[in-house]
């Protein structure tokens, strides 16, 4: 069932484009184009509520001091002042997030999905990321199934890549916690290991070399 | 009411009252004065040899009056009708029978008071004298307990009469002259027991009340040329100085609106040149956006044209339309972060700010515009959050300057990575890197200046004026990061943000970890 988000925007367009935005994204807005309290009827089943701050007859800052008397539902707050004040006093009222004006359609259903993404919920050794399977305690990786021989450091190279599935992480880091702190060369020494483990799980492209970084492990296939 | 005019006031206020104070205090001393001279009077006579006899043989016509010059309380006479039944002969030398004159006058000139004239009374308070008049019942009180007796509050009455009346106890009992009732009067006129008799004191009172509205006369002066001197001055903006003469307070009034005239002209010298800087900038802004709007304009009109055509959607078109979108905003945002650390003294709004999630926005903010340029964003963030204490706002503006610039100078295919590191002794490191052109070792010192851009990009991107290399550098300067510019091996720009973290407790403790 799709995630129900309340958008409260007063601006026609803006709240036109975000609506077809978010219901593109697979979400089920609801638009309010005034501010007014959210009742406990209307905050309930609500995924998220993505809120602008300035609208005509209330502010949003007050309509947040409201729902956050009675409700978690994460709130994203729309800015177009780009004050530092407004944005504390936002999330210091337990706005999980905001926005300055302009964004891009896509940067915000970005952010949507960012504080909407459910942590995975991982059994307590065995993680699966895309086609990968890594079973911690018996150092045991399958690839859509099957088995892949691994060495210790290849094992520790995907490991600690599948710690933060997506998330790129640096030569630098990958090297001091895969190699040990003070191996000679360790980076080049790292890339020769993410080549042979690439070999050893392709066809899939779990592993990606990302410029100027290091290493992401794919969490969907490669386009 | 002017100066001249209070002070005037104020004298009369102050002097006059004490006058009025004087005046009573001096009538009471002469009543006081009067009684005693009668009692001291009544007791010589009756004491004198044979005084007490004298009385005693004849006391229906003992008393009259005191001879002149022999004290205070002598009688002139000045209502002879009322006081010429009361008129006694005195005892010696000139016995009754002798005209009704009055004492020869003395000759210094100075008013005497009427004649003093006693009646003699018995034990019982009755007089053998028929004239005696009848006495008074606090008198007759006040005999029974003490040698002297006047009238009680008799201070009271020497305000409004010159009357003196005492009763006095002979030292015997018996016989028709136990009791003597002596009246008499003060001196007549107002003064003259502490204040001199003439009123020639008044004049250096006079005398002092014109002199000092005299010495006021050249002050009130010198004041009214002062504030003329000051309203000429601000009506002319406070471009003339307010002139100064002498030392004393009227100086110092000068030399302190002399001062605030100085403080007011920089002031507004200060306010001019800021909003002259404020035009130009508002000018070079508006230039600024001006040219991305005109070519967004002409984007637009040639998509719109090749819709109508029935033509294929130009996607370069689109994605230079979108860069320009992109530009404009870049630019407002950084007209206001321009205008917030161009005030004199920026007020920073610091509190722990959590870097990977400001990297996150940062990162979120330009993907759009990156992945239609094609150009490969990536950024790293370490796994536990890394605080900073910043504002905000301007940190996040810097950093997406950068990476705004590593963008757009960049070139299709290119790459741009944001690492955010912690390194040793609790410090951070934000390394901006990209695989672009990069900037000349000669002009990396001048990047930051404002409107300073490289020739390379400068004929890739022929619009804006680099303000947001220099805003991040404003900005890292006011929070105390170190901005580090470098060209990596392979070419491009490096571009790292140092500084101090804040130690997590802290960071725990104040804010959510999404600052």
């Amino acid at each position: 069932m799709a995630e129900r988000v309340l958008v409260i925007e007063d601006d026609r367009e803006l709240g036109r484009q975000i609506v077809l935005h978010l219901r593109r994204a697979g979400y089920e807005p609801t638009w309010w184009t005034e501010g007014r309290a959210i009742a406990p009827e209307d905050a309930a089943g609500l995924a998220l509520v993505i809120l602008d701050l300035m609208l005509p007859g209330t502010h949003g800052l007050d309509i947040l001091r409201d729902l956050r008397a009675r409700a978690d539902v994460p709130v994203l707050v729309l800015s177009a002042r780009a004050d530092t004040m407004d944005k504390v006093g936002a999330l210091k009222l337990g706005a999980d997030d905001y926005m300055t004006k302009p964004f891009w359609p896509e940067e915000l259903v970005e952010r949507v999905r960012a504080r909407l993404r459910r942590p995975a919920l991982q059994r307590d050794d065995t993680l699966t990321v895309g086609a990968l399977t890594i079973d911690r305690a018996r150092r045991v990786v399958q690839v859509r199934g099957r088995a892949v021989e691994l060495t210790r450091v290849e094992f520790d190279f995907l490991a600690a890549l599948a710690r933060r599935p997506g998330a790129a992480l640096t030569r630098a880091w990958l090297a001091e916690h895969v190699l040990g702190p003070d191996r000679e060369g360790s980076e080049r020494t790292l890339d020769v290991h993410a080549s042979r483990l690439r070999k050893k799980l392709a066809p899939e492209e779990c592993i990606e070399t990302v410029w100027g970084i290091g290493y992401r492990l794919r969490t969907e296939p490669a386009p | 009411m002017n100066l001249r005019l209070r002070l005037a006031l104020t004298t009369i206020a102050v002097t006059i009252p004490m006058v009025v104070v004087l005046v009573l205090f001096d009538a009471v001393a002469r009543h006081r004065a009067a009684e005693e001279a009668l009692v001291g009077y009544t007791l010589t006579r009756m004491q004198e040899p044979g005084g007490r006899d004298r009385c005693e043989a004849d006391p229906a016509h003992w008393g009259g009056e005191l001879p002149p010059g022999r004290g205070p309380p002598q009688r002139e006479g000045r209502e002879p009708g009322e006081a010429s039944d009361l008129r006694e002969r005195q005892g010696e030398g000139r016995e009754r029978g002798e005209p009704r004159g009055r004492p020869p006058p003395l000759d210094d000139g100075r008013p005497r008071g009427r004649p003093a004239v006693l009646f003699a009374y018995d034990a019982a308070l009755r007089s053998a004298n028929p004239a005696a008049p009848a006495l008074g019942e606090p008198l007759v009180a006040a005999i029974a307990t003490s040698e002297v007796a006047t009238w009680p509050r008799s201070w009271v009455r020497s305000w409004v009469s010159a009357e003196v009346e005492v009763l006095v106890r002979m030292p015997w009992d018996s016989g028709p002259c136990a009791r003597v009732l002596a009246q008499g009067s003060t001196v007549p006129g107002w003064l003259g027991a502490v204040l001199p008799p003439t009123r020639i004191w008044l004049t250096p009172l006079v005398a002092l009340f014109a002199a000092v509205l005299l010495a006021m006369g050249p002050i009130v002066g010198r004041i009214r040329r002062l504030t003329e001197a000051v309203r000429r001055s601000a009506s002319a903006g406070y471009a003339s100085a307010v002139p100064i003469d002498g030392d004393d307070e009227v100086g110092q009034l000068a030399r302190a609106f002399e001062a605030a005239g100085r403080e007011v002209r920089a002031q507004l010298a200060a306010k001019d040149r800021r909003e002259a800087a404020l035009r130009e900038f508002l000018a070079n802004t508006t230039h600024d956006v001006m040219i991305p709007l005109t070519v967004l304009q002409g984007h637009l009109s040639e998509l719109i044209e090749g819709a109508s055509a029935g033509a294929a959607v130009d996607r370069g078109a689109l994605v230079a339309a979108m860069g320009e979108a992109h530009y404009i905003a870049a630019i407002v945002h950084n007209l206001a972060v321009m205008a917030k650390i161009d005030a004199d003294a920026p007020r920073l709004h610091r509190e722990p700010v959590a870097m990977g999630v400001l990297v996150e926005r940062v990162l979120a903010r330009h993907r759009p515009i990156a992945r239609r340029l094609q150009v490969e964003l990536d950024g790293a963030v370490p796994e536990s959050p890394l605080h900073v204490d910043a504002d905000v706002t301007l940190l996040e503006q810097a950093v997406s300057n950068v990476v705004y610039n590593a963008i757009r100078h960049n070139r299709a295919g290119g790459h741009v990575a944001v690492l955010l590191e912690g390194i040793a002794g609790d410090r951070f490191r934000l390394r901006v890197v990209d695989d672009g052109p990069g900037v000349p070792a000669d002009e990396l010192a001048q990047l930051v200046e404002r409107g300073f851009r490289s020739d390379a990009a400068r004929t890739r991107a022929p619009d804006g004026q680099g303000l947001g290399l220099h805003i991040a550098a404003r900005v890292a300067a006011l929070h105390g990061l170190e901005l580090v510019f470098d060209s990596p091996p392979g070419g491009g720009l490096q571009v790292d943000f140092i500084g101090p973290r804040v130690c997590a407790e802290v960071a725990d403790s104040t804010q959510e970890a999404h600052l």
